[in-house]
């Protein structure tokens, strides 16, 4: 018997997940089960959540994949790469200023800390046409360099990175000290490892953020052949009549890489797996 | 200044490389110059005549304007081997590819040789010093078979700075099914108290609306406004929204809503997927939208195909006009060309000569600018408006030749455009606040 | 090169990719702003105009409005969106909880789901028709239809759902990635001690939570002023009736670009940064951030 295993709390939660689950992944089903019939039939009807057998099919896809949608495909390559570039030197450069930040006390810590807060809030859309003649000065518009470079150091992660290293204890980096490490191979051999909770929250969100970025990479990039997947899922949506064809087959797939990712990294928030180390 | 920040630039990169050494990638992708993408748009074997082919880049926002534009450069590869071009067409979303063009004409680099602006942005663009070219060599010789009217709405100083697709002729479409079920016969409605009596009939016989009234938009009141003799603003660029004219329309929509006969559009506007829906059941007897809305027919409201018949709008006295110019979209050359004349050249064959004008029809659905094309034989070819509207679209249209009303397009259109959509429909059709009230404040707000 | 070891260089070498960033990319873009707001930007003809911009934003009733507006809704994010994930991370965590990767996955899905197709759903499930999936729910407790997005209080609603679905899945993996730092041995010992499930939460769980949860308010804080794509989507542009779902963000956007004004833009943007970080600043001290020890 089941009831065996769950006691009635258990179930309560279960319950309640399962609810929550399904409110969170209703507007999914929607676009997946859109995905899988002619474009006209999201419509014609209103909010159409029938599953309609008979109109199913997998020409949406087919025809991402044919020659007409060419540029899918690299709007998904560019994307990755993007992405990929990106995350990888966030999670560096933010790790390193974050940890600074929270070990050591220095003169000018406490303005560089608000200088993060202040990069951090500066909407993109005010600063855009300066950071854009920046780009040209630079000779960075038009490539991906100038996509990444401006936010690779980013204050976002800074600030998490910042937060999550100030609760773990101080110990480490005396004992570290003692053991004959150099500032930098504490840091690498000896936080970077405590932190892995923190880098596996941050390469996901960062990897998301970056795989969804649209208001900069929008205005630096300009050839057909470098644009991103959201510019070009974008693009397909017009004050005059959407092309629902790509849209919402290429919606569903672009949802693939950040899932992999966070599938992927998810396992370092598994309960009593991380943090052997970490003794009060 | 330009060297300080390369040399700040390199030591970032050098000092991150030296700290970390492992994130060699970065940069490393993207260094390479833009290869200039040689798109099916590139010219056929006629370019090897003449010397390389001139490279000309067009920014759009609707994939539809860039397919029509690759296929006019091969057309014109074709005739014209000595001076062959390659075009390279980018579509970007709607909104960001204007500002994307703001940013590039501000900061004097970056922007493409043609652009297509939307009519409601023009005037941000018209600021100033315009970063435009002047297309008056290729408008002028042309005038009397353009709809000017159409090109007034580009235009800064005498000087035409964009070329646009299409009239946007005003008309209403009724679903035939409806009417007949409520026995109203659509020829009969001439002006717009024959609308309301139908409307009541409509109501009475069948329980539905008349029509729809746009409340978060203005495509169902400007066309109204400038049919009845006025404008949002006048020729000079002043606020005349709250002037008789408008307040008599508005006050005319507000009592169509009390009496049912008309309902909030569902959605807010007559572009919502909640809308389509509504009409595509039969929701409504009749609603009035330019002819570029043909496309909303055919793409999401299959099911009323070969029940919608395209009519004349009422007016509200006799000698009236019965249609207007509503939307549109310009291409505009910009003055960071390394090509202006032959992008000017290429401009006037893909969108002002008579073959390119019937090319639009054929490739796009717009009724096209030029009205010496209206009544080619090529325009009563079917396509899927023929099968859906059926063939005298044309036929219809050159009736209304002279009957187009002019809109202004000045600098505060945004403006204008904005406190209709956000403001004064809402307050007037969904709260039914008092017209006149609605309107002054309105204008108040726009100085 | 061995000043480069030393432990007082240390920090400034960890700070030095923010710090060349900062002054590559950034001090030029803020400083350009900053002076943007004070000159009318037209192009070929940008002059200076003194404290005009500030002077027309203090006397339009919209700057208001979408202050008002940016405000309600951090408010209702910070309300929801803060304890929501909080508990939910907890109970994703717990040892009992069955199924656990499955929901965490499913929560995050919200975050991936485009947002113009999620903005279609959205719009149809609380259309304005009688059928509409919102209104036919009321019909069932004997309540009429409403327009949902044509009022400000159901508005303001909508809005909040909206980000609720959005955000929640991001936020339990910042508080989930905090857990782990929580030694087990706490627990033991506090079980040992006979603490029940609340006491740990209270005494434990809730107080190491303490630098993520900081983090997770001065974002939100952020975010909530900075919002825009929801109300985008939500109404199918910046066109709420009567600018109730107009934001800062949206008010900045009508301006600078819609209305190609940079200079006001820039003035707008001005005065949102100077109040986000007056507020967090605040905020971030109420929390003793800014103290020596910490």
């Amino acid at each position: 018997m089941r009831a065996k295993r769950f006691d009635t709390q258990t179930l309560l939660l279960v319950v309640l997940f399962v609810l929550l689950a399904a409110l969170a992944l209703f507007p999914f089903y929607c676009l997946a089960l859109a995905s899988l019939k002619p474009s006209k039939e999201l419509l014609r009807f209103g909010l159409n959540i029938r599953l309609q057998p008979e109109l199913l099919s997998l020409d949406n896809y087919t025809f991402i994949f044919s020659k007409g949608a060419a540029k899918y495909a690299t709007w998904y390559k560019n994307s990755l790469v993007i992405t990929v570039v990106y995350t990888a030197g966030c999670m560096l450069l933010s790790s390193m200023v974050g940890y600074g930040l929270a070990m050591y006390r220095f003169i000018g810590r406490n303005f560089i800390f608000l200088c993060v807060l202040l990069v951090m809030m500066i909407p993109v859309e005010i600063i855009m046409l300066p950071l854009y003649k920046q780009m040209i000065a630079l000779n960075l518009i038009d490539s991906f360099g100038g996509v990444i470079l401006p936010f690779v150091v980013s204050p976002l992660p800074i600030f998490f990175f910042r937060q999550y290293a100030s609760g773990l204890p101080k110990d480490f980096l005396d004992a570290g000290r003692i053991d004959g490490c150099s500032e930098y191979g504490i840091f690498f051999r000896i936080f970077v490892p405590i932190m892995t909770p923190a880098f596996g929250a941050m390469i996901i969100v960062q990897a998301l953020a970056s795989w969804n970025s649209f208001v900069w990479p929008l205005i630096v990039l300009s050839s057909g052949e470098k644009l991103t997947l959201p510019i070009g899922l974008s693009s397909l949506v017009t004050p005059y009549g959407n092309n629902y064809d790509i849209l919402i087959a290429g919606s569903v797939l672009a949802i693939v890489p950040i899932m992999i990712v966070f599938v992927f990294f998810q396992r370092y928030f598994v309960s009593g797996l991380t943090v052997g180390g970490v003794k009060g | 200044m330009k060297k300080a920040l390369l040399y700040l630039l390199s030591l970032t990169l050098v000092s991150m490389l030296a700290l970390a050494g492992c994130s060699s990638k970065k940069g490393g992708t993207d260094a390479s110059p833009a290869s200039p993408g040689a798109s099916g748009s590139s010219a056929p074997a006629s370019a090897s005549a003449n010397g390389t082919p001139a490279k000309l880049e067009f920014w759009t926002f609707n994939e539809l304007h860039q397919k029509f534009f690759e296929s006019m450069a091969k057309q014109w590869n074709a005739a014209h081997p000595d001076m062959p071009i390659e075009l390279t067409a980018t579509t970007f979303p709607y909104d960001d590819a204007h500002n994307k063009l703001l940013v590039a004409l501000q900061s004097g680099k970056g922007a493409p040789d043609l652009a297509d602006i939307e009519i409601s942005k023009i005037g941000n663009y018209l600021k100033g010093d315009p970063q435009l070219v002047p297309l008056n060599d290729i408008v002028e010789p042309v005038k009397d078979n353009l709809v000017m009217s159409r090109l007034d709405n580009y235009a800064k100083d005498g000087k035409y700075y964009g070329i646009d697709y299409h009239v946007g002729a005003q008309v209403i479409y009724y679903n035939k099914e409806i009417l007949d079920q409520a026995g109203v016969n659509p020829d009969s409605i001439v002006t717009w108290d024959d609308f309301e009596a139908a409307g009541k009939q409509v109501l009475d016989k069948t329980g539905k609306p008349m029509t729809t009234v746009e409340t978060t938009d203005q495509w169902t009141f400007w066309p109204m406004v400038v049919q009845h003799g006025s404008d949002f603003l006048d020729k000079d660029g002043n606020v005349t929204l709250n002037d008789q004219a408008n307040v008599e329309v508005l006050t005319y929509l507000q009592k169509l809503v009390k009496e049912k006969i008309a309902i909030a559009a569902p959605g807010g506007f007559h572009h919502s997927e909640e809308y389509y829906g509504f009409m595509n059941g039969g929701g409504a007897a009749a609603i009035w939208m330019p002819m570029w809305y043909m496309g909303r027919f055919t793409d999401y409201m299959p099911d009323l195909k070969g029940k919608i018949v395209i009519k004349p709008m009422p007016v509200f006295k006799q000698g009236e006009m019965r249609s207007s110019g509503m939307g549109g979209t310009g291409t505009v050359i910009t003055n960071q060309s390394k090509n202006q004349e032959l992008a000017k050249k290429f401009l006037e064959f893909a969108k002002v000569s008579k073959e390119g004008t019937i090319e639009i029809w054929k490739q796009l659905g717009f009724d096209p600018i030029r009205t010496d094309a209206w009544t080619d034989p090529a325009m009563s070819e079917p396509n899927k408006y023929t099968d859906y509207f059926g063939t005298g679209i044309f036929t219809f249209l050159d009736s209304l030749k002279s009957e187009i009303a002019p809109t202004n397009i000045k600098e505060r259109t945004p403006a204008v455009s904005d406190v209709i959509k956000t403001k004064a429909m809402f307050q007037a059709l969904n709260d039914l606040k008092d017209p006149k009230q609605v309107l002054d404040d309105a204008a108040a707000g726009i100085k | 090169m061995k000043w480069i070891y030393s432990q007082r260089l240390a920090p400034y070498v960890f700070v030095l990719p923010f710090v060349l960033s900062l002054a590559v990319f950034f001090a030029y873009p803020v400083l350009s702003t900053i002076l943007m707001s004070f000159q009318e930007v037209l192009p070929g003809q940008t002059h200076f105009i003194g404290w005009t911009n500030y002077r027309d934003l203090w006397k339009d009733d919209s700057f208001y409005t979408a202050l008002w507006n940016s405000t309600k809704y951090t408010f209702w994010t910070l309300v929801v969106l803060i304890p929501l994930p909080l508990v939910l991370a907890v109970f994703l965590n717990a040892k009992r909880m069955k199924w656990s990767s499955f929901f965490r996955s499913a929560l995050f899905v919200p975050t991936l789901t485009s947002v113009v197709v999620a903005g279609i759903v959205f719009r149809l499930v609380f259309g304005s028709l009688d059928e509409s999936v919102m209104n036919t729910f009321r019909h069932a407790f004997g309540a009429g239809t409403i327009n949902w997005l044509g009022n400000r209080v159901t508005g303001m609603l909508v809005l909040v759902i909206l980000a609720t679905w959005r955000y929640v899945g991001i936020n339990i993996v910042y508080f989930l990635s905090a857990l782990q730092s929580i030694p087990g041995e706490l627990y033991e010992s506090a079980e040992i001690d006979g603490a029940n499930t609340w006491q740990k939460f209270r005494r434990i769980t809730l107080p190491l939570l303490k630098p993520v949860s900081i983090y997770v308010i001065t974002i939100s804080i952020y975010g909530g002023y900075a919002m825009f794509t929801e109300s985008f989507i939500l109404w199918s542009g910046n066109r709420s009736p009567n600018d109730i779902g107009l934001t800062m963000i949206g008010l900045l956007y009508r301006h600078g670009i819609e209305k190609n004004s940079l200079g006001l833009g820039s003035a707008i943007g001005i005065v949102l940064l100077a109040f986000t970080m007056v507020l967090n600043v605040i905020q971030l001290r109420l929390f003793g951030l800014f103290k020596k020890e910490d």
